[in-house]
């Protein structure tokens, strides 16, 4: 669990591959950020929260929200709006990935910042998004027994 | 005895908490610390609370290993990138801190120094996970360290904010980074708290994890009421309000109210141990220990 923390920097990033990579952003612009406000981190997890870009958050926080969501969810940072995580977990719950929340998300590599995702997908620096997720209710009830019973 | 050894056994657990102040006066801490020590089995340093600069976390828990007191660190995420954090955790134990509870931190913007960067580079869980690494014998880059630093890791809960399934998710994942024990916040909603343990129960953490409930002494109806308003994620019964507010006098209204809720708490179920806050009010610390029984167990 602890080895994969960091996302590994390889292969390190080319000046080629720097240009391919601002080309292909263009186009990933296109489409995320009308449909997802992306904030360019370069290590897409959107397909783990629900497609909601947890970026947005103040703090920019990768796994769950901090403990200032208001009762009605809004954020402590800025009341009008609401916490982007409470947002993740009203539309993994919709479209049934809540499994996907339960994993636990590696520190951001800032070097990967202002790169596309897209590319790094492709070079395996993060790991592939996740389309579908099948069975989501039995996948969290089988991953929360495992642990109790490697535990006794 | 250490609060690992603690943990580890099955003792009813009493943290206190300590918020150093906002200038050089190390004193003013060995003057609280006394209020702690030989009472509570480890006391919280606040790390920059309320986002306002302070005498360090690892100065002050120095200070408490000198007075004899057990000191848990606090470690917040939003004053250190990852580079810091590491050797922050590496002096600390040099000085022999042995316990850190790794917390986000609050926002920069609630302090008095609201246009200041946020660093935020790691959050909480990834912060349990640097140190569960770390006393693996490992740093964050790989490099295998000569001499391993033994921390017991904690981290915070809030049982109160919603949604409930989110904030189990949360825990569960801070369970399985590493951490040893849970500090919740303070706890005046008795049912909405009841609710989440007995998720915590059946979801089978409270068995890897040792949960402290929080509880906060209060003198007065305007610290209630301020809380409300200011504190994120907190609740508040109005029950405990009308009741400070008919008292004649707060003060031990607001011991009774601790009490009431440190017996409660202690039936429940998967509760370890409590955490008592109490804001700018250390002196009530022996009074509260000693009323609700918890006092000759060191």
């Amino acid at each position: 669990m602890q080895s994969d923390l960091t996302t590994l920097d390889k292969p390190p990033i080319s000046p080629r591959e720097r240009k391919l990579s601002r080309f292909l952003l263009f186009f990933e612009d296109i489409i995320k950020v009308p449909l997802f406000r992306c904030q360019h981190c370069g290590e897409c997890i959107l397909s783990s929260t629900g497609f909601v870009c947890s970026q947005r958050c103040p703090k920019r926080l990768r796994n769950g929200p901090c403990g200032g969501t208001g009762a009605d969810g809004s954020c402590e940072v800025y009341p009008e709006r609401k916490c982007v995580w409470y947002r993740i977990y009203l539309r993994s719950k919709f479209f049934c990935r809540l499994s996907l929340l339960y994993k636990i998300n590696k520190i951001h590599n800032w070097n990967l910042e202002h790169t596309s995702a897209w590319l790094n997908v492709f070079k395996k620096r993060i790991d592939a998004p996740m389309i579908f997720v099948r069975n989501d209710k039995d996948i969290v009830k089988d991953m929360i027994v495992d642990d109790t019973q490697r535990k006794n | 005895m250490t609060l690992k050894e603690k943990i580890n056994s099955d003792r009813f657990i009493v943290c206190g908490e300590i918020g150093p102040p906002q200038s050089c006066d190390g004193d003013l801490i060995r003057k609280k610390s006394q209020y702690f020590k030989g009472i509570v089995d480890a006391v919280n340093i606040t790390d920059n609370q309320t986002a306002m600069p302070r005498l360090s976390s690892i100065a002050s828990a120095k200070i408490l290993l000198e007075e004899g007191v057990e000191p848990i660190m606090q470690m917040t995420c939003r004053d250190r990138n990852r580079l810091a954090i590491q050797s922050d955790l590496l002096g600390a134990a040099a000085l022999g801190i042995r316990n850190v509870l790794c917390l986000t931190g609050d926002y920069q913007k609630f302090g008095d120094n609201p246009e200041a960067k946020g660093v935020y580079d790691l959050d909480s869980i990834q912060l349990i996970s640097t140190v569960a690494k770390m006393n693996d014998g490992y740093l964050l880059s790989g490099q295998k360290m000569k001499k391993a630093p033994d921390f017991l890791i904690g981290a915070a809960a809030n049982p109160f904010a919603m949604p409930l399934e989110m904030r189990l998710i949360r825990l569960y994942k801070k369970v399985q980074a590493g951490a040893h024990f849970i500090q919740t916040q303070p706890v005046f909603d008795m049912e909405l708290f009841m609710r989440w343990m007995e998720r915590v129960v059946e979801m089978g953490l409270h068995e890897k994890v040792a949960i402290l409930a929080g509880v906060m002494p209060v003198k007065s109806v305007k610290t209630l009421l301020s809380m409300q308003a200011n504190v994120p994620g907190v609740k508040i019964n109005d029950e405990y309000i009308h009741r400070m507010e008919a008292a004649p006098d707060p003060k031990t209204e607001g011991v009774r109210i601790a009490v009431e809720i440190i017996q409660t708490l202690k039936t429940i179920k998967g509760i370890r141990g409590i955490h008592l806050m109490p804001v700018l009010w250390e002196s009530i610390i022996p009074t509260v220990v000693k009323e609700a029984g918890l006092c000759n167990q060191n």
